[in-house]
């Protein structure tokens, strides 16, 4: 089984970050590392391989500047290889654009399961596997918390937020999957190794047939979030259970 | 007379036949070990080594009974081999005695005080072994798990070895075959000799051939049952420490392998995985343990209950080591890679990832076991050859890896704590300036962490008040790579190693200040390895020197009982144990008590070898221990000189709900402390008003 993750390679979260002044995108000049929440689809994916007793995983990403710091990551946990799509025309590209550009690059491996995060830590949209599904008329399933492939059919546990939902359907399909979903595992150094000598295929908007006219949105303009408002800090005289109880009620949460 | 030289002969050969081929055979498969890449350290450390440790027994008279026994055993058995010369002559003549000493009275008296001194010190043996009987103590017995069987006999042994000299010899009294006949220096001989006699000359004469020969065969059978034994250590211990590492297997891990990608294949093997990965040195460590199991009774993993025990770790290896000897001699590539791995059959997961690397094992051990190293090899395995490790672990390290510590904050956020400091640190971009002497290597949990920024603060006031001028690195400083190392996993170790290295060269460091003596040790002896040779010191050094000199004065503000916490990389594996003490002893108002565990004998906090990113779910909490222990001296103040130890003895003392009597603070912390409501003494130095 030939499973396609996409993965993001974005900024350092932990590292002080800036937003590009005429575009207000961010700054992504620096080194990149692996988004975090796409290591699960690259875990999940290597295991839904091996269970299907063999197939290759491949990752799809795309990032300015060739940066491949994040793919090798995902390599050398045990992808097999990787297609990064990087173009300068495709600068500050908006969500709409990202997905044609994914989705035309993932169609060349034609893959019988498309495996993305909810959303990545940087840009937070959320909307590109979707999308990514439609350009390539598939089905998707969003929220996994689970994935297990029977048969023809992928049955996933959609997280929801009272529970999850049972979801079948059949291959091929995009599913996006939750950090949690499985542990993500650390790569070895043979992994690292192996890693620095597997193929990476660089591409180009144009290599894909991609248009890269004018963004269908930009960013007009950005504001500080507000301060949050302090909280109520209660001392515990004793009942401290209690009011935490009734807090809990208050908020229906109990 | 040809009989007894006839039977004397054929034990002795037979014996030395079997003992011979075992040890030929013991000998191919240690050598059949991978070859020790250690600097050799020369043929005066290890005479040295030979004369304190062996010859003087340092190591076992850190435990004065048990020391003092196996002190004259050993020299026993050294003098009385004159007894063994004498037996072998008096198989071919009766009236033998050694050339040109053989009569002197010395020689009689020194045998047979030895034999004396060696049956009371057997007595003390046995009297040991009842008192500390695993099957009575459990676990609290530190000879659990030994082979107690063969210990026995070898105590039973050892007895017959001189009863039956002291028969022979009494009966060779009484016939008038004693080289030291009618002496009273031979007291003892001459002693049985009395209560020989009045059996007559004829029975005396057939007592004295039965016990000599009686005397060979016990002696060549032990020699038998030696080198079957784990009472090998008579012959190996002297080899094993003239090998072992110097001044002691503490401080820098032992091997820094190769990682350069440009000299490694796929096919490389990092740390160990099977037992003939380890080299011929380890593979001697585990020959040479005879099981005393003193390092299980210092180790905070078995102590607190966990599965680990560095005499276990040594005896399951040795065990395998022999039950592999047919693949181990053979040499069989294809045998080999067949072979299973170490972890997890033969070596329990949580044996390997419960050791703290605390090296109080290396400390006690008598025949000089380097545990630790054996340890992280095998977790060097586990991690990079693996990726088989506890997955809580995945979060340190990729913290490491992209944010430079293990905390996942980030170097922005490295420059924070200075923001309290009403002075200003500056901070190096391009080079160290000129007129500033230290380099201060904050370490990420004085930089980050908050009980770790109180004690960076503190430091830093108590130098700037002393006049010290130091900058810092901010937010180019990151993880030196001492859990990743500890942790094994050596290839993040070196990528932040030589990360820092390079930064470190690139602003011109000299001299180094650490307060984490993680970050202390690691780059005082493990980065010399990877190129980095810098002059690094501890903030405990630095503050005594300035309490010393007098440019650092504690002031009458604190009074009370401090009890001093060694931190193992400061103490043990750095011999940095005076220092601190000095400090507080500086304080007019502070009174020092020990804990029962002090110094050497240092007890861990439990977040050492990468522990402090580990859950603990096994036994007691480690730091909790030591906590009781601390709080069992009565003291105000427990007090340390490590960020990590801080962390473990606060969570400690809140957790025993002794918060609010009991206080964990840092030795720069109390100075400090001392200066603030009292009045500093008129020779503090000019500066001194800045503050309080």
């Amino acid at each position: 089984m030939n499973v396609v993750v996409c993965v993001k390679q974005i900024p350092d979260p932990a590292a002080p970050q800036s937003l590009e002044p005429g575009t207000h995108t961010l700054d992504r000049s620096g080194k990149l590392i692996l988004d975090d929440s796409d290591a699960y689809g690259v875990e999940m994916a290597l295991q839904l391989a091996e269970q299907a007793g063999g197939g290759d995983v491949t990752l799809v990403s795309m990032a300015p500047n060739g940066e491949t710091s994040g793919l090798r990551t995902a390599l050398a946990m045990g992808a097999a290889s990787a297609v990064l799509v990087s173009d300068d025309a495709l600068k500050g590209a908006d969500a709409l654009t990202t997905a044609k550009v994914l989705a035309a690059a993932i169609k060349k491996s034609n893959p019988d399961l498309i495996l993305t995060a909810t959303e990545s830590s940087d840009g937070y949209t959320g909307t590109v596997p979707v999308q990514i599904a439609e350009l390539l008329g598939l089905p998707s399933i969003t929220f996994a918390k689970s994935v297990v492939i029977e048969g023809g059919n992928v049955k996933v546990q959609r997280q929801t937020e009272s529970g999850y939902d049972d979801v079948v359907a059949p291959l091929p399909l995009l599913v996006t999957v939750t950090a949690g979903v499985v542990e993500p595992r650390y790569p070895s150094f043979k992994g690292i190794m192996a890693a620095k000598s597997k193929p990476v295929e660089t591409v180009t908007a144009s290599d894909l047939g991609i248009a890269t006219g004018a963004a269908g949105q930009e960013i007009t303009s950005v504001v500080d979030a507000e301060a949050r408002a302090a909280g109520e800090i209660v001392v515990d005289d004793g009942d401290g259970a209690q009011r935490i109880v009734a807090f809990l009620e208050e908020l229906k949460l109990v | 007379m040809v009989g007894r030289i006839v039977i004397g002969l054929a034990i002795t050969i037979v014996c030395f036949a079997v003992a011979g081929r075992r040890f030929f055979w013991l000998s191919r498969l240690i050598r059949s070990g991978a070859p020790a890449k250690r600097p050799y350290q020369g043929l005066r450390k290890a005479a040295e080594a030979e004369v304190v440790e062996v010859a003087g027994q340092k190591k076992l008279l850190q435990w004065t009974i048990p020391g003092l026994a196996h002190f004259f055993t050993m020299w026993g058995f050294t003098v009385l081999l004159l007894t063994i010369i004498e037996a072998y002559g008096a198989l071919f003549n009766q009236n033998f005695a050694i050339p040109f000493i053989g009569h002197w009275s010395a020689v009689g008296f020194l045998e047979d005080f030895f034999s004396v001194a060696v049956l009371v010190s057997l007595l003390v043996f046995t009297g040991i072994r009842i008192k500390n009987a695993p099957a009575r103590k459990q676990r609290q017995s530190r000879f659990y798990g030994s082979h107690t069987g063969a210990a026995w006999l070898v105590l039973m042994m050892i007895a017959l070895v001189i009863i039956t000299l002291l028969i022979y010899r009494a009966a060779q009294e009484n016939t008038g075959h004693f080289p030291f006949q009618g002496d009273w220096w031979a007291f003892a001989s001459l002693g049985v000799a009395k209560v020989l006699a009045p059996l007559g000359t004829g029975v005396n004469s057939v007592i004295e051939n039965v016990a000599l020969l009686a005397n060979i065969a016990v002696i060549t059978g032990f020699l038998v049952f030696v080198s079957y034994s784990k009472h090998l250590h008579i012959f190996l211990a002297p080899i094993n420490v003239g090998t072992s590492r110097r001044p002691r297997a503490l401080g820098g891990l032992d091997k820094t392998p190769d990682m350069d990608m440009e000299n490694i294949s796929e096919d490389t093997v990092f740390g160990v995985g099977k037992i003939e990965d380890f080299t011929w040195k380890q593979m001697l460590d585990f020959s040479t343990c005879t099981e005393c199991g003193r390092c299980q009774s210092v180790c905070p993993a078995w102590t607190t209950d966990k599965p680990l025990s560095p005499k276990l770790l040594i005896m399951g290896l040795r065990d395998n080591m022999f039950a592999s000897a047919d693949r181990l001699l053979s040499k069989d590539s294809g045998e080999a890679a067949e072979a299973e791995t170490l972890v997890p059959t033969v070596i329990d997961p949580d044996v390997l990832w419960s050791c703290t690397t605390c090296g109080s094992c290396v400390e006690q051990c008598p025949v000089d076991i380097e545990h630790v190293d054996a340890i992280v090899d095998m977790r060097r395995y586990e991690v990079l050859m693996e990726s088989r490790f506890p997955q809580e672990a995945n979060l340190f390290l990729r913290n490491i890896e992209n944010q430079g510590d293990p905390w996942g904050l980030g170097g922005a956020k490295r420059l924070e704590w200075t923001e309290a400091l009403d002075f200003d640190v500056p901070v190096v971009t391009s080079s160290i300036p000129d007129g500033v002497e230290y380099l201060y290597w904050v370490g990420c949990a004085g930089a980050l962490d908050d009980r770790g920024k109180k004690q960076a603060q503190a430091t830093a006031r108590m130098l700037h008040r002393a006049g010290v001028t130091f900058a810092v690195l901010g937010p180019k400083e990151s993880c030196t790579g001492d859990p990743a190392r500890r942790f094994g996993n050596e290839y993040l170790f070196q990528e932040v190693a030589k990360a820092n290295i390079e930064t470190l060269k690139e602003v011109g460091a000299v001299k180094i200040v650490a307060t984490c003596p993680h970050c202390f040790n690691t780059i005082k002896n493990e980065y010399p390895a990877l190129g980095g040779e810098f002059e690094v010191i501890h903030h405990a050094e630095l503050l005594a020197h300035l309490v010393n000199n007098g440019k650092l004065v504690p002031g009458g503000g604190y009074s009370g009982t401090v009890t001093y916490h060694d931190p193992c990389y400061l103490g043990r594996h750095n011999r940095v144990f005076d220092e601190p003490r000095d400090v507080i002893d500086a304080i007019p108002g502070a009174k020092q008590v020990e804990m029962g565990r002090c110094r050497e004998k240092g007890f861990c906090c439990g977040a050492g070898g990468a522990r402090m990113w580990m859950e603990e779910n096994i036994g007691k909490r480690v730091n909790m221990d030591r906590t009781d222990e601390a709080l069992g001296t009565g003291a105000d103040i427990v007090s340390t000189a490590c960020p990590f130890c801080m962390i473990m003895l606060d969570d400690a003392v809140q957790a025993s709900g002794k918060g609010d009597e009991v206080r964990v603070m840092d030795i720069s912390q109390l100075v400090e402390e001392s200066l603030l409501s009292g009045s500093a003494p008129s020779s503090a130095p000019a500066n001194a008003s800045d503050d309080a």
